[in-house]
């Protein structure tokens, strides 16, 4: 992952390169134009110069064509030769040759102009050659200045670019903290910080509406939890009092007696789904705190207590490895209802005589019970899907581990090995 | 004794005062925040039921107002909401206890007679059946004069079946009492008969007096 601004860079930079590299042929092409167009005048003076001074010499036609023979001796790179018809126009070229002044083997360039000159009334030709400045060096000294302009031009990008995202985005990463430090639960609006940029500020102020509508929706629907439980509590506590007071009817017969008894389980089943269904949409909610620090080993020792009775009343052989000093972040409560659901379920689905092995380690916790056969993973954690015969559990047990597990962002994961079901639950 | 129901569930409250009018309890029902101010200003009670969710007001400040007036009533909460919040704050305010909604009018009566008997009688606090002996305080029993040594769940059943005597209790309503808040999930009602019998044993050992029937098969009586 790269910041936004280096992103940018990395585009900038490959244009920046495209358009240097375009302007060496163009600055080469110009150079190179305004060169041959420079030198191409200057020869035509040059020509006009030497048409000039030979016909002020005033001298005769056999002392002209001594001149000239001995003129062209001395100018190697200017020649005049006598011709009978004039040239029907002048002609200009660029050629490479040895240099006639240098004893070294160089080739150069040069640029040329043949054209008539007019000397004592007669045509001569004459040829005017000027050294010009090689092509490759040309684009060799281009490249170069633009190659430094360039690195200039990258260097200046990414010290501007470290100093922006610093100022420029600022208050996007202000924005930014508040929000990763912001929590539902506890009903704080966040007070985003001023300022002049269009597009934050605009961020600012539809993050600011999301956020009040959110706060607003996750208040009613904690009042919605609340509510449901008053009404639903409400006739279930009614129908167990009269069942109370039912029971305490002098002509109360036994047939009479265990019918009220059944309804009275039944009466203990519906409130326990109640219940547990109010529990789920409180964790869904993210009604609950979960930064607590929590002695996870102590919660566990405390349940195993509690539930001593019902794993001799089972005859459950339970061996236990607990860590000790095993310290985790949650919510204390939802840990104890973690616990509890699945020793509750491991002694349910248990028989008699079996056995139940727990282990808490610094990273995870573990409750192993014996069985018969693999159940489906997949539907164990779903709400009211039974796996066994047995259907007087609420069907919420797993789901409502699996919402703690993810609440505290832990993992929760069922295995069956060597005849037993294995809930593993990893910090 | 003076009891005092606020609560705005008509139906609740009937049920409440009919349970314990058997008993030599006198109630009086209040059903709104109003009511209740007025009652509570001009009587004394032994101990006040206060569900908190009122039409025109909430219970905590009833509570508030009590202790305001440093009023020695017992105060047990009844409510609706199982929110811990709740429950703290009302704890802290200084109600006695806190009960759930729904639940049984034994487990009510038995807090209840412990509350009363806790508040009224601070020093020695000995219930008295024949030879049987209990220190609510010290949390002891004893059979003419000889000490029975009981597990903490036998001591609260048998204080269950003394808060609740000659009345039917049935083997689920003590299964969710003995299971508390959490292991409510476990339907298996057997080991509340194993606790019973072991009580029962233990006090007919010492030589006590069997005061607790079984009735209809399954439910228990304390007879007294």
């Amino acid at each position: 992952m790269k910041n936004l601004l280096q992103k940018s860079l990395k585009q900038l930079t490959v244009f920046a390169f495209i358009v240097f590299a375009l302007s060496i042929p163009s600055y080469f092409l110009l150079v190179d134009w305004i060169w041959l167009k420079e030198l191409d005048e200057n020869n035509e003076l040059i020509a006009q110069r030497i048409e000039n001074e030979f016909n002020e010499q005033h001298i005769s036609d056999e002392k002209l064509a001594q001149s000239i023979q001995f003129w062209n001796e001395i100018q190697p790179v200017s020649k005049i030769e006598f011709i009978h018809r004039p040239l029907s126009k002048d002609s200009q070229y660029t050629v490479m040759r040895q240099n006639p002044y240098s004893k070294k083997e160089a080739i150069d360039r040069f640029r040329g102009l043949k054209t008539n000159i007019k000397i004592n009334g007669q045509n001569y030709s004459l040829v005017v050659e000027t050294n010009v400045e090689e092509t490759e060096e040309t684009v060799a000294y281009i490249a170069m200045v633009t190659l430094l302009f360039f690195l200039i031009l990258v260097v200046g990008f990414w010290i501007l670019n470290r100093r922006l995202s610093k100022k420029l985005w600022q208050p996007f990463q202000n924005t930014l903290q508040k929000l990763k430090s912001f929590q539902l639960n506890s009903q704080k609006q966040i007070q985003f910080q001023d300022t002049d940029t269009i597009e934050f500020a605009e961020l600012n102020a539809t993050l600011d509406k999301l956020l009040q509508h959110s706060i607003i929706t996750y208040k009613n629907q904690k009042e919605f939890t609340e509510n449901a439980s008053h009404e639903l509590q409400t006739p279930l506590a009614i129908l167990k009092n009269k069942l109370d007071i039912l029971l305490q009817s002098d002509d109360l017969t036994e047939r009479q007696y265990h019918i009220a008894e059944e309804m009275n389980k039944a009466l203990i089943r519906s409130s326990r789904i109640n219940k547990n269904l109010l529990l789920l949409a409180k964790i869904e909610n993210s009604q609950f705190d979960n930064s607590e620090l929590i002695r996870f080993d102590t919660i566990v020792l405390q349940s195993m207590d509690a539930l001593q009775e019902h794993f001799k009343e089972k005859k459950i052989d339970v061996s236990a490895e607990i860590y000790s000093n095993v310290e985790v972040k949650g919510n204390g409560s939802l840990t104890e209802v973690l616990i509890n659901n699945l020793l509750i379920n491991a002694i349910r689905h248990t028989s008699p005589g079996g056995s139940i092995r727990i282990i808490l380690s610094k990273s995870g916790f573990e409750v192993s019970n014996s069985g018969e056969q693999s159940l489906n993973a997949d539907l164990l954690f779903k709400r009211f899907s039974r796996m066994s015969a047995d259907n007087r559990g609420s069907g919420l047990g797993l789901s409502i581990v699996q919402e703690i597990c993810k609440l505290q962002r832990w993992t929760v994961k069922y295995n069956f090995e060597h005849n037993e079901h294995t809930f593993s639950v990893t910090f | 004794m003076k009891i005092l129901i606020i609560e705005d569930e008509k139906e609740l409250a009937l049920s409440i005062s009919e349970y314990l009018s058997k008993e030599s309890y006198l109630c009086e029902v209040a059903s709104t925040f109003t009511e209740a101010v007025r009652k509570i200003e001009v009587f004394d009670y032994d101990c006040i039921l206060l569900d908190i969710t009122l039409p025109d007001g909430n219970g905590l400040k009833i509570l508030e107002e009590l202790k305001k007036e440093n009023k020695q009533d017992g105060v047990i909460i009844i409510s609706a909401r199982n929110s811990l919040d709740d429950k703290i704050k009302g704890l802290q305010i200084g109600a006695d206890d806190y009960l759930t909604k729904p639940f049984h009018l034994s487990e009510l009566t038995a807090r209840m007679y412990s509350l009363i008997r806790r508040r009224q009688f601070n020093n020695s606090n000995i219930v008295r059946q024949g030879e049987l002996e209990i220190d609510l305080l010290a949390k002891t029993v004893s059979v003419n004069k000889t000490m029975v040594a009981l597990t903490k769940k036998e001591f609260g059943l048998l204080i269950y079946f003394i808060g609740n005597k000659n009345r039917v209790i049935s083997k689920s309503t003590l299964a969710e009492h003995l299971s508390g808040d959490f292991v409510d999930m476990l339907d298996n009602h057997d080991f509340v008969y194993a606790h019973v019998k072991n009580l029962k044993k233990k006090l007919n050992e010492a030589g006590c007096e069997q005061f607790l029937k079984t009735v209809y098969g399954t439910g228990y009586k304390w007879e007294g």
